[in-house]
């Protein structure tokens, strides 16, 4: 008996000590429930927050990375509140399984910030998101205009049983629509360079004139210039990408690889701002569709262009 | 299923399966992109690394194994050979042998684990698997390793590209022939010399026969098993350094799902899993069937799901055309 006594004395001391200790150093505590940290377009996101988050001494952010599984983001969710966090930010794996666990947090009075991909009905406090759609579509814009309105056309698609992947073929087909540009070739890369590269190849070997690569992603359309450069045609065709991460997109744009590429915004500054906002005590909009910029050789020394629709 | 005489050879089945896939390709040639060299010297091209991970794959097949790790591996390795010459400024020799040491040390230690603590093969390679994955995204931050180096105020800088990866990303012969394919044509002879010539790879056939006529034989059983993953290891070294020379970058998700695609190169040939028999010319007849079939799909851009579905459907039907042969 003394024993287990002894032990859930030590255990309560344990589980106190750090809360003790917080109590003097951070006045809010926030969840950040990451759906999947394999891809560095979200480790981008969680830099982001973390950047943010940093300027705000009073701001303690704890991290989760639910691995690209549903179920284990449920239980992060869950971990969150027990942990004490005062709003929870979630970027969600899917909108289905994840709408109860995020309404469930709503409904306990705790603030949940919904980030990039969505959940089911309004049970939560905030959306923050970019529209792919949108983006798509002012993609195909500018290409029409590059092109000067003709040209036979390379899509590269993610994968295409994604919203993100559909959303950007979607809007894309909008913005060129009533041109006269041809998509000649297409084929779903999954996201990924190495198979971006290999159907870039089947359509070099297929099609003797190709103007313009429209990649889902700024590795697909990385992939198709390297097809490209080894069949010696990079000089006769243009390489657009979306995403426009420093260290991938912006970088190709810097090295003329790609003639543009489409910023996708992690909304991870906005994420934190908007935090702090209701913390603080002011009502936060329902929703909040993230500004894009375009990223070209000319303009991405000044930080690039806003789209504007 | 009875066969005739010209198609009892393992050798001889695989070949037919082969042609058959090339039938297919002459038939549906994407208005003749089937018939430009360009199109084969791409598909060489896009075999090579996981073709590479084949080599390794037969050895321990052959010897009663399976590794489940050389997805990962390859991903570990593409991150440190990006790591040690584009943010490092490596010596290229050194980079490549410290990668290697580093893919023969992870599949040594599976080795390892399977020959002194009888952990399964299956049971084994999967933690490795989970573990140099892991690995790799710890020394890469989980982001690609590449010409953008991050700075200590958060800012990237760009640097150019080391010689060495514009190398291995050549091509020779006129352009006809991507130099990773040399790599590949270098591995399997290598490897096919080490099973047919030499000693310790005699064993291997011998250790995937029977383990225990093969101890009493006087082969060092465990030497033999931690070496057939060692081997193995250090192939996923070589073709990991390939894939970062091609993509111009280490990326820690490099790989995934490759080890499934290289048992299948192994097995489409018409080595055995249960060990024992096979040969690396076999392998080299898989690698060909896998790569001209996924050209084809892709020439004339076929749907994924009827890809998916295609590939499934030839996989079986290439397996049971192998078993059909044995035993008659």
């Amino acid at each position: 008996m003394n024993r287990i006594l002894r032990l859930a004395a030590f255990l309560l001391g344990s589980c106190a000590l750090p809360g003790i200790m917080l109590a003097q150093t951070a006045h809010w505590t926030i969840g950040m429930s990451q759906c999947n940290l394999g891809e560095p377009w979200r480790v981008q996101m969680n830099a982001d927050i973390r950047k943010a988050a940093e300027a705000h001494p009073d701001l303690r952010v704890i991290y989760k990375d639910a691995q690209n599984d549903n179920l284990r983001q449920v239980a992060h969710v869950e971990e969150l509140v027990r942990a004490g966090a005062n709003l929870i930010i979630i970027s969600p794996k899917e909108a289905a399984p994840l709408t109860k666990p995020v309404a469930d947090v709503y409904h306990k009075g705790i603030p949940v910030i919904v980030l990039d991909r969505r959940v089911l009905g309004d049970q939560y406090t905030c959306f923050i998101g970019a529209d792919n759609r949108k983006i798509g579509r002012a993609a195909g814009r500018w290409i029409a205009k590059l092109l000067g309105g003709k040209g036979k056309l390379v899509e590269l698609k993610g994968l295409m049983t994604s919203t993100p992947g559909q959303d950007r073929n979607a809007g894309f087909r909008e913005g060129i629509a009533g041109s006269h540009i041809e998509v000649i070739f297409e084929a779903d890369m999954k996201w990924l360079e190495p198979n971006a590269r290999k159907e870039m190849e089947s359509a070099l070997a297929r099609f003797p004139a190709i103007d313009l690569v429209y990649g889902h992603n700024d590795p697909a359309a990385h992939g198709a210039y390297l097809a490209a450069k080894a069949a010696g045609r990079e000089s006769a065709m243009k390489f657009i990408g979306i995403d426009g991460l420093p260290q991938e997109g912006q970088m190709y744009v810097r090295q003329g690889i790609l003639a543009a590429s489409f910023e996708y915004p992690t909304g991870g500054r906005e994420a934190i701002e908007t935090a702090l906002a209701i913390l603080h005590g002011t009502p936060a909009p329902k929703e909040i569709t993230l500004p894009s910029r375009v990223y070209t050789k000319a303009n991405i020394d000044a930080g690039g262009e806003l789209l504007t629709e | 299923m009875i066969l005739p005489p010209f198609l009892r050879s393992a050798t001889a089945r695989a070949l037919l399966s082969l042609l058959l896939v090339v039938g297919v390709g002459v038939i549906f040639n994407a208005d003749g992109a089937f018939y430009s060299w360009d199109t084969h010297r791409d598909m060489l091209r896009q075999v090579s690394v996981i073709g590479i991970l084949a080599c390794g794959m037969t050895v321990v097949i052959i010897a009663g194994g399976i590794d489940l790790s050389v997805g990962s591996l390859l991903g570990l390795c593409a991150v440190l050979f990006s790591l040690f010459t584009i943010h490092g400024g490596w010596h290229p020799a050194t980079a490549a042998a410290v990668t290697l040491a580093a893919g023969t040390a992870c599949g040594a230690l599976s080795g390892g684990l399977i020959a002194r603590f009888r952990i399964q093969p299956f049971v084994a390679t999967l933690a490795m698997m989970v573990f140099a994955r892991g690995l790799a995204k710890l020394v890469s931050e989980g982001q690609k390793v590449s010409t953008a180096v991050q700075q200590a105020d958060g800012t990237y800088q760009y640097v150019a590209v080391p010689p060495v990866f514009d190398l291995l990303g050549a091509r020779i012969a006129g352009g006809n022939f991507a130099v990773v394919t040399l790599v590949l044509v270098v591995c399997l002879i290598l490897c096919g010399v080490f099973l047919s010539r030499v000693r310790w790879g005699r064993h291997m056939y011998a250790l995937g026969g029977n383990e225990e006529a093969a101890r009493y034989a006087g082969i060092p059983v465990r030497a033999t098993t931690v070496m057939a993953y060692a081997l193995c290891g250090g192939l996923c070294a070589v073709a990991g350094i390939c894939q970062a020379a091609q993509e111009l970058q280490g990326d820690p998700e490099a790989g995934s799902t490759y080890e499934l695609s290289a048992i299948a190169m192994v097995v489409i040939g018409g080595t055995s899993l249960r060990g024992g028999t096979g040969t690396i010319g076999l392998t080299a007849l898989g690698i060909l069937i896998i790569g001209y079939l996924e050209k084809i799909l892709s020439i004339n851009a076929v749907g994924e799901e009827t890809r998916l579905l295609l590939t499934g459907i030839i996989i079986v039907a290439a397996v049971l055309f192998q078993k059909g042969g044995q035993g008659s």
